[in-house]
């Protein structure tokens, strides 16, 4: 032990006095003057030392955030940790808020280019995990394991819930023309109207489809980059769907309308089960070809679970692999908002049109569950709070539907129907993206 | 240039609405078409299935759509509950490994051997 500190200390002292005592190489032509003069050279030295030493803190000091930072990068990290802060403290989709908090801090943190640290530059690490959210990799695989989760049995034994689904889509072309209004082209328009789908994955695949900086319009322009900013909007507002709906379903909804009981739904054969994703597949995409990757996955997943043959894929699909999937996901997403980047006004825009297509979405499933009514008789009447559910938001939407019920009529439970436009939100989202797709593309 | 910004501006919006109208007519009859078939058309396929494998297998028995009215899926969460509930309240495992441990005991004259009252006096 004694000769290991004997040999590091010799060493440390070797190194450090290395450069006083004049052996370092790159002073050789110095040494032949210092034969000359004998006094002059080991000051000379002395201050050469000094001098490499403050040019190389200064060198370290400009690689260094604090010199790099500026006012967008703070206010970015404190953005991020408000999603961090928010996630733990309120519970607001923790699995999505957390990643996406801490990716907003890693791309923000301030460098310097050209070292291939950052997302956006070609051949860093995260350039290449990123590549999942430009090509729209990531997003089929997480309708794979939404689908190995759904259960699609409250869709199947009411089937007449599915118009509500497709009811809040209005939130989603409603937004398109509100972006149109402002001034964004097309494309860009039909990828920020999607976030009215409140479906993050299927935002994500039609931005990177849409607006992904590289596509050319007509007239020769390029396509703004807008998937960072559509991602984070789309995340966000879903996970202040409790915060956005409620007062809109008070304000839409009687107190009488909201103490509606519906009749519990009838139990459905397995058969059926397994039948739904393969007909629902071949209907959908038949209809709107452009949402196969989302919907093949969504019904490819739950054909792997209702099958019952498949249940180690099923399980994979909905727990390791959706896992994995969501951890890159929301780190790059997170870290695609570079302050540089990500501040602009389209951005803000995006924002503001974001949370008024979550509104119009849900006052679209809420009015048309209110018109449903006008047909329905009896106890055939469903309530018209389950239309807020039609927005996707799986399963939030449906849980602040419930929640909403309970509050006027403490024995009415509704998650088991909200269910049902709440997974048709999902089914009528991707649809809704697949059209745009072939609209715009 | 303006003019040409303006009505290419115009332009758009008029596609917009096109999509607009269009897009939500077909999200709107892709869900229609897909309740009606599992309203009506799959309860057909269903008795039509089984109309087939009645002739050859006399042992299939299924489950009529709504024939049984009284088992709701409402039911079938309160068995399932129950079921739950009974397996995770079975007794809890615990560590079969069973070790004497040595306890150290402090000394106190007061269980000493030392000035114990059955010493024998020499």
């Amino acid at each position: 032990m004694k000769k290991i500190l004997l040999i590091f200390g010799v060493l440390s002292l070797l190194i450090f006095l290395r450069p006083v005592l004049g052996f370092s190489g790159d002073v050789t032509p110095k040494d032949e003057i210092a034969t000359v003069d004998e006094q002059q050279p080991t000051t000379d030295q002395g201050e050469g030392v000094f001098e490499n030493a403050t040019h190389g803190m200064q060198q370290f000091y400009n690689y260094t955030g604090f010199a790099n930072a500026t006012w967008g990068h703070i206010i970015m990290i404190l953005i991020g940790i408000i999603f961090i802060y928010l996630g733990i403290k309120f519970d607001y989709e923790p699995l999505l808020l957390i990643p996406i908090g801490i990716g907003v801090i890693i791309g923000n943190i301030p460098f310097v280019a050209g070292n291939q640290t950052g997302i956006y530059e070609t051949g860093s690490v995260l350039n290449y995990l990123y590549f999942g959210v430009v090509k729209g990799v990531y997003p089929p695989l997480i309708f794979l394991g939404i689908g190995a989760m759904t259960d699609f049995s409250s869709l199947i034994a009411n089937p007449k819930l599915m118009l509500l689904g497709a009811a809040a889509q209005i939130g989603v072309f409603g937004t398109f023309l509100g972006a149109l209004y402002l001034g964004f082209n097309l494309p860009e328009a039909g990828a920020i109207g999607i976030i009215g789908g409140a479906d993050g994955p299927t935002a994500i695949f039609l931005s990177s489809k849409l607006a992904n900086g590289v596509n050319i319009l007509p007239d020769g322009t390029t396509v703004k980059n807008l998937i960072g900013p559509i991602a984070i909007a789309a995340y966000s507002y879903m996970a202040l769907v409790p915060v956005i709906q409620p007062p809109i379903m008070r304000l839409l909804v009687s107190k009488e309308d909201r103490k509606i009981r519906m009749k519990p739904p009838r139990a459905v054969t397995q058969k059926e089960k397994m039948i739904f994703p393969v007909v629902a597949l071949l209907l959908t995409t038949f209809i709107s070809p452009s949402a196969l990757p989302l919907l093949g996955m969504l019904f490819f997943g739950n054909l792997l679970k209702e099958s019952g043959r498949t249940e180690r894929l099923a399980d994979t699909a909905r727990t390791k692999l959706i896992d994995i999937v969501t951890i890159l996901l929301g780190v790059t997403v997170g870290a695609s908002t570079q302050a540089d980047i990500f501040i602009t006004k389209d951005s803000m825009m995006i924002f503001a049109l974001g949370a008024i297509s979550f509104v119009i979405a849900t006052m679209g499933g809420l009015l048309f569950a209110k018109f449903m009514n006008l047909f329905l008789k009896g106890d055939n009447k469903i309530n018209p709070l389950i239309g807020a559910s039609g927005v996707s938001a799986v399963p939030d939407s449906a849980r602040v539907v419930h929640a909403e019920a309970l509050k006027s009529d403490p024995n009415n439970y509704l998650l088991m129907h909200a269910m049902a436009p709440n997974v048709s939100g999902v089914i009528g989202s991707a649809i809704a993206a697949g059209i745009l797709l072939s609209f715009l593309a | 240039m303006m003019l040409l910004n303006m009505s290419l501006q115009v332009d758009q919006i008029g596609t917009g609405y096109v999509i607009l109208l269009s897009g939500l007519l077909i999200v709107f009859s892709a869900l229609l078409i897909l309740s009606l078939f599992f309203k009506f058309g799959l309860p057909v396929m269903l008795y039509v299935y089984r109309i087939i494998t009645k002739g050859r297998d006399k042992k299939i028995k299924d489950i009529p759509i709504a024939a049984d009215e009284n088992f709701t899926g409402e039911v079938a969460a309160v068995i399932s509950t129950a079921i739950h509930m009974y397996l995770n309240e079975q007794h809890d495992d615990e560590n079969a490994i069973l070790t004497i441990k040595q306890a150290r005991k402090l000394y106190s004259p007061w269980s000493s051997k030392i000035y114990g009252t059955h010493q024998k006096l020499r």
